[in-house]
């Protein structure tokens, strides 16, 4: 569907950068293709509206505005390490001001912490699998915060025109899912653009795809993505709005005292 | 004799006669065609589908739910109830242990249940022969075992945990109680997928696309399972039970053909045996034998070719087919050899034989033919199918008989016959146990016809008490033997667990009432009210003003509450992102304002109504049944979900299980809930579709656990609902419905009772009816009701008074029995009141009607009877039930012929043989009385099933039978020979 207009769209920007392509390691292409995706800039912030639509065309929504930010390295340089998100929920009224955040750690289990203002509850949710769904989405905690490049086997399996097409087969089986994944990296904005997931019966049962792109001070950012879970014939459907980069957010806002109080100025 | 007679049996015999070769021809091909265009389609159906698509082929259907028509409104209900909350078919999986000292909790049972759920997920498209549907088969997503369930639990301060209950076999013994410990926990899975009464036992619940795919499903899965048992070690040790309602629906079809294909040629071998025990001719019989065949095989075709389906009640109609079809033919074979020595000419004896056999055949036929097309009346349509196809048979026999006897004689040469009739003297018929005992009884009834006749109404008096008694109930998983596998997974599954048998309860709010312009004023007036309490939020009452105008200006056009709300929310939506900092918190305050008016529409979230739902639960879980037992052992609903999130949420103490306090409490235990691996399981709870505000969150269905299928228990829960609504009104409104299997099961019997009655009544009628118009007088057309009508209320007395379950079988019988009972009383009546023509007193003629006449209805009685018993070799109970009561009625209605209508008839003789005009006139005048009332009263039967229910064709096809049936009665009645019926040959 968008899919043929974005590749359209890609396919211009492609002639300006053309150069690179050809001589990466499967290992350089994933590196790159995580930092499009996770790392633009030092932080960042997006609104983001949610539609999820079941097998019967039945639909929910959900809005919310999520921040991020990267932490600097010891020595206070960025690299693509640990980062901190912040999701703050405005629809459905019912869940307006909820509160998702999550530590995420390279070299161990991720933090996640989740406030409910209904409750007045703040909960430490335990680190245990991230393959789960995000807030009745059929987009997982882990698609939202990213996944370990180290988590993965990488396999250049086919280089087309447009695209890096990778295998990922997870070093250990038993934490998720499923069998593999394939990714459509493209060449020039290493955005992936579509990614099948294999079960361990062989069959594709998951679809992501990024179905608009658009350049947002100089990133390469998606502005609206797809997964579609063909076990159920639902989808969700997240469009991105008011995406900013470098925003100046601080890491203090990324604390369970901030769950209750919302950094204001951030979220709007 | 009357020659106005002749060209109807005579011509044809004598046509039959002249041409046998002719007449087999034209069977031999009928039989070969029709079996052709049902067989083809069946064996090639790709082919034959090119070629001729109009041809039908062989379907098989074993689903109870067909016992009510596809358009049945609880039907209709039922299947989008199912779609609306993603509800399928289940195949259950049961294991038990009982060996090990942690029951099902080890290493190697969980590790083969774990082998098994993984198995179980393979089981689609391909791998089960679906090569055209590759989503046929397991439904993964919906699959509940223990590895494929989350678990939620409080894990240390603060902290909550969710995860799979099993998400790899457990490696050790510890690991193995966890998971029993976990499950435990959690009300949704404690007695469903573990028993929630011992440690032994555990269930997969394994759901099918579609229903018909539970055979091949199940046969794979005991592969795997003999496979994992196979291993040996503490695996053997294992039991696994396959159950669920497809299973049974599928097992049932492979019963289904066994039925057909031990009962009907073992119904075949009986007739066979006792036609040669009383004529010893094997020759003779075998023409009978081939109207059976060919009739059975002529009917089974036209079913198929016609397109209906082979059902519980139409895969028995051979074996109603061949006991019936040989009776008319037992008639003639009998008739021939008495006259055959008189002539030594086969086809003047054939003629002869025809010509004064040919009405009282026909009027059998016509109303056992009768009888069985009255059960179009019933609105089941495989009663329906069952009945009307009887009926073709039945007259398809009945022609068969008139041609093919007569022919298939003449192929006999005349040194065989002179041979066979010399062999059987009249003396040896007389000198027969049967022929030395019917007299006695005979004298009997004569002597002591006061006692008989006391004796009937002391009978009549307790089959009264007794149907009084009848206890109306019926369960499709017994229509399976006590011992067969079925039954047994039933047994131990209930045992173990909460119940097996679905019950699934729709609770909808109403539609919302108010209009458009008071909701906007009532929005606006709680915004204002609002203000007190916002009084320290800046620009609080300049937003409020703003949104009231903003408000009153779109009710204008706004169509629908929830459409003017839903723009007026956009609005502040749009406030709220572009108003300086200044004023958003009061924006803010408007916005979660209007966010609470939102959710006032969503009443499954209002925490009242889910705590209504499981006040509710409670009361339905605490009733039993006759025995004292629980029918409900378990249930569940949103607000069991909603109690679970919000317990361990809130630090997992049992205070904390219950429903939150306000509407957004309740959306975020729910959004919680959906955080997880099954995040669409709420879909099965609570239909969402927020582009729908209508229905959104106002539809919820709630699951019950019967630990019975018995239609009884299912009718005691719906009862005990009805009197909680009664007495605790829920809020909002909600109205109910009930569906799944276990209920539609309760609504077919209610219209098979009611159906029932109606098509007794209707065939009883009729055959009452046909009677008057026989004998010409309603006192003997009413003498002949009389044995059937003791003997079916006295089978009924005696099923009340056992305790006998009034179920779909028992209800079908009476109706089938009617017409075939009533055939002894006709020939009976028939033959006597020939006798007493001929010896002018009862007295005189008890002796000659106790000869042949009595001997040829035992017969009868005994051929038609013991021919439906092999019904009790099918491996199902319903084909039991129907062969032993079927055989019961016929046997006992032929013993009430023979002792209760001589009895009264010679109570009643002045009456019957009148001599004298006026009486004659007398009892003309009552026979028209009574002959208009039984018309009336018959179509008012007819039109009652118009003006109350849908006509449906079958219907229309059997009002249209009855004037046909009426008058060719009438032109059968009108010829001398019926009105006095004189029996030429009889022995003095």
């Amino acid at each position: 569907m968008n899919m043929g207009r974005s590749i359209a769209a890609l396919s211009i920007s492609l002639l300006t950068t053309f150069a690179f392509a050809g001589d990466l390691t499967v290992d350089q292409i994933v590196e790159k293709s995580n930092h499009v995706s996770y790392y633009a800039g030092n932080d960042g912030r997006a609104r983001v509206e949610m539609v999820i639509t079941d097998e019967q065309g039945r639909t929910r929504n959900r809005r919310f505005t999520i921040l991020r930010w990267d932490e600097p390295a010891a020595d206070g340089s960025q690299v693509d390490g640990d980062q901190d998100f912040y999701v703050y929920f405005d629809q459905p009224a019912d869940v307006s001001k909820m509160v998702f955040m999550v530590h995420k750690h390279l070299g161990a289990d991720d933090d996640r912490w989740l406030y409910m203002p209904s409750l007045d509850l703040v909960k430490r949710i335990a680190a245990s699998d991230k393959r789960t769904s995000f807030v009745g989405s059929d987009f997982f905690y882990e698609d939202v915060s990213g996944r370990r490049l180290e988590d993965d086997t990488h396999e250049l399996v086919e280089t087309t025109d447009n695209y890096y097409v990778v295998k990922n087969t997870p070093t250990d089986p038993s934490l998720v899912e499923f069998a593999s994944y394939t990714m459509w990296i493209h060449k020039d904005t290493f955005l992936p653009i579509k990614v099948e997931y294999v079960n361990r019966e062989g069959e594709k049962y998951r679809e992501y795809a990024a179905e608009g792109v658009e350049q947002i001070q100089g990133h390469w950012t998606v502005t609206k993505s797809s997964m579609k879970n063909l076990d159920t014939g639902s989808t969700t459907v997240m469009s991105y709005s008011d995406v900013k980069y470098d925003i100046g957010l601080d890491g203090d806002i990324f604390t369970e005292r901030y769950l209750r109080k919302p950094p204001r100025n951030f979220l709007r | 004799m009357s020659d106005t007679n002749a060209p109807a049996s005579g011509g044809l015999t004598t046509a039959c006669t002249n041409r046998p070769r002719f007449v087999t021809g034209v069977m031999i091909v009928a039989t070969i065609v029709l079996g052709l265009l049902a067989g083809i389609p069946s064996l090639w159906p790709e082919k034959t589908h090119e070629v001729a698509p109009w041809l039908n082929t062989l379907r098989v259907d074993t689903d109870p739910e067909n016992m009510l028509a596809a358009d049945e409104p609880v039907r209709a209900f039922h299947h989008d109830a199912k779609k609306r909350f993603g509800l399928h078919d289940i195949v259950v999986l049961g294991v038990v242990n009982d060996t090990n000292p942690d029951g099902v909790f080890n290493t190697e049972t969980l590790g083969d249940v774990y082998a098994l759920t993984q198995y179980a997920k393979t089981l689609k498209g391909e791998a089960i022969g679906e090569k055209d549907d590759p989503e046929a088969g397991v439904v993964r997503v919906d699959l509940i075992a223990p590895s494929t369930v989350d678990f939620i639990e409080n894990a240390g301060i603060g902290t909550v945990r969710f995860d799979w209950l099993m998400p790899s076999p457990p490696k050790t013994q510890e690991e193995a109680l966890a998971v029993r410990d976990r499950a435990r926990r959690i009300p949704f899975l404690n007695g469903t997928l573990i028993s929630d009464r011992t440690d032994d036992a555990l269930c997969l619940y394994i759901p099918l696309t579609r229903k018909d795919l539970a055979h091949q499903v199940s046969v794979r899965l005991q592969k795997k399972i003999d496979e994992l048992k196979g291993a040996g070690g503490a695996a053997a040790e294992n039991k696994y039970y396959i159950t669920g309602l497809p299973v049974a629906e599928d097992t049932f079809g492979v019963e289904m053909f066994k039925q057909m294909a031990i009962s009907a040629p073992l119904a075949m071998l009986v007739i066979f045996i006792l036609m040669w025990i009383f004529f010893k001719k094997i020759t003779l019989i075998i023409p009978p034998m081939i109207v059976a065949m060919v009739t059975s095989i002529m009917t089974m075709a036209l079913l198929v070719i016609s397109g209906k389906t082979v059902h519980i009640m139409s895969s028995m109609i051979p074996i109603f087919i061949m006991p019936i079809a040989v009776l008319d033919a037992i008639h003639i074979i009998s008739d021939f050899f008495d006259r055959y020595g008189e002539t030594r000419d086969r086809r003047k004896t054939v003629i002869a034989v025809m010509h004064e056999l040919y009405s009282p055949m026909l009027f059998t036929s016509l109303t056992t033919t009768a009888g069985f097309a009255s059960l179009a009346l019933t609105p089941i349509p495989p009663v329906q199918v069952f009945g009307i196809f009887v009926a073709i048979g039945v007259m398809l026999a009945w022609v068969l008989t008139v041609t093919f006897i007569p022919a298939a004689i003449m192929f006999i040469p005349e040194s065989r016959l002179a041979s066979l009739a010399s062999e059987t003297a009249h003396e040896d018929e007389a000198n027969s146990p049967l022929g030395r005992w019917l007299p006695r009884v005979g004298r009997f009834t004569y002597a002591k016809a006061g006692l008989i006749a006391v004796l009937a109404v002391v009978v009549m008096g307790v089959s009264g008490y007794g149907i009084s008694k009848i206890r109306i109930n019926d369960n499709p998983t017994k229509w399976f033997e006590p011992a067969h596998p079925i039954r047994v997974a039933d047994r131990v599954l209930n045992k173990h667990f909460g119940g097996t048998y679905m019950a699934y309860l729709e609770l909808e709010a109403p539609p919302v009432g108010i209009d458009v312009t008071s909701y906007a004023q009532g929005v606006a007036t709680r915004l204002a009210n609002k203000l007190d309490e916002w009084k320290d939020t800046e620009h609080a009452q300049d937003a409020v003003d703003a949104t009231t105008h903003e408000l009153t200006t779109l009710a204008e056009h706004a169509k629908t509450p929830w459409g003017l709300l839903a723009d007026t929310q956009a609005y502040v939506q749009n406030k709220l992102d572009t108003c300086p900092d200044a004023e958003y918190d009061a924006w803010s305050e408007v916005s979660d304002a209007l966010g609470v008016e939102r959710s006032a529409f969503e009443v499954f979230k209002q925490p009242e109504v889910l705590r209504w739902m499981r006040d509710m639960q409670d009361q339905i879980e605490t009733i039993t049944d006759d025995k004292g037992a629980p029918i409900v052992g378990k249930s569940n609903s949103l607000a069991d979900i909603v109690m679970t999130v919000h317990r361990d949420l809130l630090g997992g103490e049992q205070s904390e299980y219950r429903v939150p306090d306000s509407p957004a409490a309740v959306a975020q235990c729910l959004i919680q809930y959906q955080s997880s691996h099954r995040y669409t399981d709420l879909d099965h709870f609570v239909l969402r579709d927020s582009s729908k505000p209508e229905v959104d969150y106002r539809k919820s269905s709630l699951w019950f656990q019967l630990t019975s299928g018995d239609n009884k228990d299912m009718e005691l829960v719906t009862e005990a609902l009805e009197s909680y609504v009664k007495s605790t009104p829920p809020p909002d409104g909600l109205t109910h419905h009930w569906f799944g299997l276990t209920y539609i099961n309760v609504i077919w019997q209610d219209k098979m009772v009611s159906g029932m009655l109606q098509a007794f009544l209707g065939s009883f009628l009729v055959v009452l009816f046909m009677m008057i118009i026989l004998f010409r007088s309603a006192l003997w057309g009413i003498l002949s009701m009389i044995p059937l009508t003791l003997t079916v209320g006295l089978i009924y007395g005696i099923i009340g008074l056992v305790g006998k379950d009034y179920d779909m079988p028992v209800a079908v019988l009476s109706s089938l029995s009617l017409g075939l009972s009533v055939d002894y009383a006709i020939h009976f009546l028939a033959r006597s009141r020939n006798m007493r023509a001929k010896y002018g007193t009862w007295k005189e003629s008890v002796g000659p009607v106790f000869g042949e006449p009595a001997r040829a209805i035992t017969r009868n009685a005994i051929v038609v009877g013991m021919g439906f018993l092999p019904l009790l070799a099918a491996p199902l109970v319903p084909y039991q039930t129907v062969g032993f009561f079927i055989a019961a009625i016929l046997l006992t209605a032929g013993i009430s012929t023979l002792i209760l209508l001589p009895a009264l008839m010679r109570f009643l003789e002045p009456l019957l043989f009148a001599e004298t005009a006026g009486k004659v006139f007398t009892c003309r005048c009552g026979t028209c009385v009574v002959t208009s009332a039984t018309l009336l009263a018959l179509i008012a039967v007819n039109a009652h099933q118009f003006l109350t229910g849908r006509a449906t064709i079958v219907t229309w096809i059997s009002l249209g039978l009855i004037p046909v049936f009426a008058v060719a009665c009438f032109v059968a009645s009108r010829r001398k020979a019926c009105r006095v019926p004189t029996v030429q040959g009889e022995p003095a």
